[in-house]
């Protein structure tokens, strides 16, 4: 059973933030208790709630001077368990520090709180030419700090980079309390030591980002988006290994498999992709007006030449919003096909992906699985999203099984244990297939230099030292007690 | 916990719903949608939390006595923004009547609502009740007592209450001393091919709205249906279902099925959102009702918004009235019917009337029944963003298709001393017909 917060350590937070946005009761805790990945439950003792930088400073010291500690979190739609608690932790949430500060068209930089939804940016900065381009699958919800320190990726990554690429700036607030200027307008972040760079997908573990500086971008002048229909994952799989491979350049490219389809177009996403299809890929280009046609030419013959059974154009904006849609609510859509799922996060090689996905496919007949694959395909990055019910605790072990034997046959085809979700607690375990024992100590050591106590989101990212306890423990299979 | 009547209780209530609950996979989703969310920042206070809630009380591992389950359940506005955003199709509206029924057995609702729901759901309280009603209102007293009243202590609820008492009157631009009979003229419609329709009355809409019902079936038959009168009609039990009185919401139903069976109409037109969504949901309602689980459902299927009957064929154009409208969605109409266009049509099809849609009309108003009253600091934040957008618009009135958000709107204009009328859309359509000399004159309305 969580242990509560010792009374005055309550009251002096609810001095700082108001006591209606400090959380304490064990009821209320208990929605608290997952992020986005469920398979993991723990309540925390507290949330609290602040609204400002400073706030977030004075809760910061106060929980940290007391030894207690802080597990950062924004909209709780992280998939690697990253704003999962700690036994003893206490949650801080961004959910009040929704404001974009500052809009600076020339510059082409906005100011915005850690809560500020992503696609809220774009929005804002839509009626200026501008939006902001990292466009996780969860844009419509999930919070730029959280992609900060995530280092969150989408769809358009392909072409235009993830979020590291558009934080140019951070306020950060660190262990104690300090605050700090990282980066920022009219400083180079690349002319000294890039801390801002380090900071940006550090999980939660070297502090909390309270003000980021972004870099938006002039909206493109014009998009064309394709839909290829394919019999089976592999050749969709081929033929984005030929587009790429072609020397074109496209925005996007997403494969979404039969399982994926059939969910969401049972839902109110439905786009009109065609359920008896075994995959379908989203392919995107978008820059000047000239050459586009010519590109979305290019792009279909390679998906003729592998095998497509079609390929459609979308005929309008709303129509591609549609398709764009439907991929995006994909992971959300999953819950029409099974009770629980869990969603894998992997990058292979591009060239390696027919064969993963084969792979995988052949992973899920031998545990009897259903897995569903919806992933950005461009930049190979896989996500199988293996189904089942938590009523049946013997099938979670399979999904356990089953999750490390993706991990592995990714990691044999030379690729690595993430793409985008992070690390969090669940990959921790997999970190040695990928990196070993000095590489691990480095990022220890630079965990050490931001917060040498370990009290921000620890027993994240870095798995177990021998002798501190064993990862498996860390698991919490609430489910079915 | 687990064993305990309560538990119990909702657990079979619940249990039953499983397929309901458990396509939610926590994506979070339906945060930004939801409007208590927005403001509290407590995830207790979004839909996914509130789902997780109820799954805990499932699981046994909450129980739904708990001032945390009730408080949370009890703060929902029931607005249902979080359904057409859920990608997996979790019908919360359904879940949290059932869970605000097991909350209301634990520990039942404050004296208002207890009240509110006994007098609407029985014909002989509320006859008198609106009378008095409508005597406070005709008196000017309810208007009085709104603009001298105190915002603070116990006056506040009662000033609130008179100000959207007050805000039930007619608009002044409509304000005619012609009253009118009948259909003179139909135009070149092709009357064969329209259906028969009848009219829900309703609680609210026929003890102050009158004139919404009586317009409503003027503009219907101006557009070539045959309006059949329905005798018997009782409230459709919205406010009890979403006030977690589902036995008495299930009395309520059977008795208007009965009815609406008897009248052989093709078509019930509703012109509330709130009745319009419970009746469309009869059927969910019903489920488990073997007399009645069939008959509930063909009476659902039957059901349509009285815009979405209008905007179904070509609508008649009227004479010019000048006017500049705002436009704010009901909850019921947009999230819970997935209605959006009808209403705006059916105002856009007079001449001259300019309509601009509120910015964020997609977010409830905080009407949702007298939350205002029950709960006064959130109810007061979200209806006061709303008057602000609607205030925005500049416009002469602010059109919206339910009695409570039109009450909920109109109290917050009449609090800040702002001076838009409130109408239903079909009001300022039967004014454009009534104007072009689609009706007869004499009678009594």
């Amino acid at each position: 059973m969580t242990r509560p917060l010792p009374s005055t350590v309550v009251s002096d937070l609810a001095e700082i933030v108001g006591h209606e946005h400090v959380i304490t009761d064990p009821e209320r805790l208990l929605v608290y208790e997952s992020d986005g990945l469920t398979a993991y439950r723990r309540p925390p003792r507290a949330v609290v709630l602040p609204s400002s930088t400073e706030e977030i400073s004075a809760v910061v010291e106060l929980l940290h001077s007391n030894g207690i500690e802080v597990i950062p979190r924004g909209a709780g739609t992280g998939l690697s368990g990253g704003a999962l608690t700690t036994p003893e932790g206490v949650i801080v949430g961004t959910a009040r520090m929704n404001r974009i500060l500052k809009i600076d068209v020339e510059n082409r930089l906005a100011i915005a709180q850690p809560g500020v939804i992503n696609a809220r940016l774009t929005e804002a900065t839509n009626p200026y030419g501008l939006y902001y381009a990292p466009d996780p699958s969860s844009q419509s919800t999930c919070t730029l700090g959280g992609n900060v320190a995530e280092n969150s990726g989408g769809p358009h990554c392909l072409k235009y980079g993830v979020t590291a690429r558009y934080v140019t700036g951070l306020t950060v607030v660190l262990a104690g309390g300090r605050i700090v200027q990282l980066g920022g307008v009219g400083r180079d972040p690349y002319s000294t030591l890039d801390l801002v760079g380090l900071f940006v997908g550090s999980e939660g573990c070297f502090g909390i980002a309270t003000e980021i500086e972004i870099r938006l971008l002039p909206i493109t002048e014009g998009v064309r988006t394709l839909l290829g229909i394919f019999e089976s994952v592999e050749s969709a799989g081929r033929a984005v290994t030929k587009i790429m491979a072609s020397g074109l350049m496209p925005a996007a490219v997403e494969i979404v498999d039969g399982p994926t389809i059939e969910a969401v177009e049972a839902s109110v996403f439905a786009a009109g992709y065609p359920l008896e299809a075994g995959a379908a890929l989203v392919i995107e280009f978008d820059g000047t007006e000239a050459g586009l046609d010519l590109d979305a030419d290019r792009a279909e013959k390679c998906c003729l030449e592998e095998g497509a059974i079609e390929v459609q154009r979308a005929t309008d904006p709303e129509h591609r919003v549609k398709l764009w849609r439907a991929r995006k609510k994909a992971f959300g859509a999953m819950g029409r096909i099974a009770p629980d799922l869990l969603v894998q996060d992997a990058t292979v090689p591009r060239t390696k992906l027919p064969e993963v996905l084969a792979g995988i496919d052949d992973i899920g007949n031998r545990y009897g699985l259903k897995i569903a694959n919806v992933f950005h395909a461009g930049d190979g990055n896989l996500h199988p999203n293996i189904l089942f019910d938590r009523q049946n605790q013997n099938e979670l072990e399979l999904v356990e099984l089953a999750s490390k034997e993706i991990m592995q046959l990714c990691v044999d085809a030379g690729g690595t244990i993430t793409g985008e979700h992070g690390v969090g607690v669940d990959k921790r375990e997999y970190m040695t297939l990928v990196h070993g024992p000095a590489e691990l100590e480095a990022m220890a050591a630079a965990k050490r230099v931001f917060d040498p106590a370990s009290l921000f989101n620890p027993g994240k990212v870095l798995p177990d030292v021998e002798g501190e306890g064993t990862t498996k423990s860390e698991k919490i299979l609430a489910m079915g007690e | 916990m687990k064993g305990t009547p309560a538990y119990e209780a909702l657990g079979q209530a619940l249990d039953a719903q499983r397929e309901r609950l458990l396509p939610c996979v926590h994506c979070g989703f339906c945060l930004p949608a939801c409007p208590t969310y927005n403001r509290l920042g407590n995830e207790a206070d979004s839909p996914r939390g509130r789902l997780h809630l109820i799954q805990a009380v499932v699981e046994g591992r909450l129980e739904p006595s708990s001032e945390a389950f009730r408080t949370h359940i009890d703060r929902c506005l029931g607005c249902r923004a979080c359904e057409p955003v859920c990608p997996s199709g979790v019908e919360y509206g359904t879940l949290l009547e059932l869970a605000r029924e097991t909350a209301t057995q634990a520990v039942p609702p404050g004296l208002p609502t207890r009240f509110l729901l006994k007098v609407l759901g029985t014909p002989v309280l509320r006859i008198p009740f609106f009378f008095i009603g409508r005597l406070l209102r005709g008196t000017g007293f309810a208007a009085l007592g709104a603009t001298v009243l105190p915002s603070y202590g116990p006056f506040r609820a009662v000033r609130l209450g008179l100000a959207m008492l007050a805000s039930t009157r007619r608009w002044q631009l409509m304000d005619s001393k012609e009253s009118m009979a009948g259909i003179a003229d139909s135009g070149s419609l092709d009357i064969s091919q329209k259906s028969r329709v009848a009219v829900l009355l309703g609680c609210v809409q026929e003890g102050l709205f009158r004139r919404i019902n009586s317009a409503t079936a003027r503009v219907l038959e101006a557009n070539g249906y045959e309006v059949v009168t329905v005798g018997g009609q009782d409230c459709c039990g919205a406010l009890h279902a979403h006030g977690g009185d589902l036995e008495s919401a299930r009395t309520l139903a059977r008795s208007n099925i009965r009815v609406f069976e008897a009248s052989g109409a093709d078509l019930i037109a509703v012109n509330a959102a709130g009745c319009g969504a419970t009746m469309k949901d009869y059927g969910i309602l019903l489920e488990e009702d073997p007399d009645f689980a069939q008959r509930a459902k063909e009476v659902a299927s039957s059901v349509r918004d009285v815009t979405e009957i209008l905007d179904s064929s070509g609508l008649r154009t009227g004479a010019s009235v000048p006017c500049k409208i705002a436009y704010d969605h009901p909850c019921h109409l947009l999230h819970a019917q997935g209605v959006e266009r009808a209403p705006i049509t059916v105002l856009k099809a007079v001449p001259d009337a300019e309509v601009h849609v509120v910015a964020g009309a997609e977010e409830c108003c905080g009407g949702a029944g007298i939350y205002g009253i029950t709960h006064p600091k959130l109810g007061g934040l979200i209806g006061g963003d709303k008057v602000s957008a609607v205030r925005a618009c500049s416009a002469d009135a602010v059109a919206t298709p339910n009695p409570g958000c039109m009450m909920q709107i109109g109290a917050g204009l009449r609090l800040e001393a702002s001076n838009e009328g409130v109408i239903h859309p079909v009001e300022l359509l039967d004014e454009s017909y009534r104007r072009a000399g689609f009706y007869r004159a004499g009678g009594v309305e």
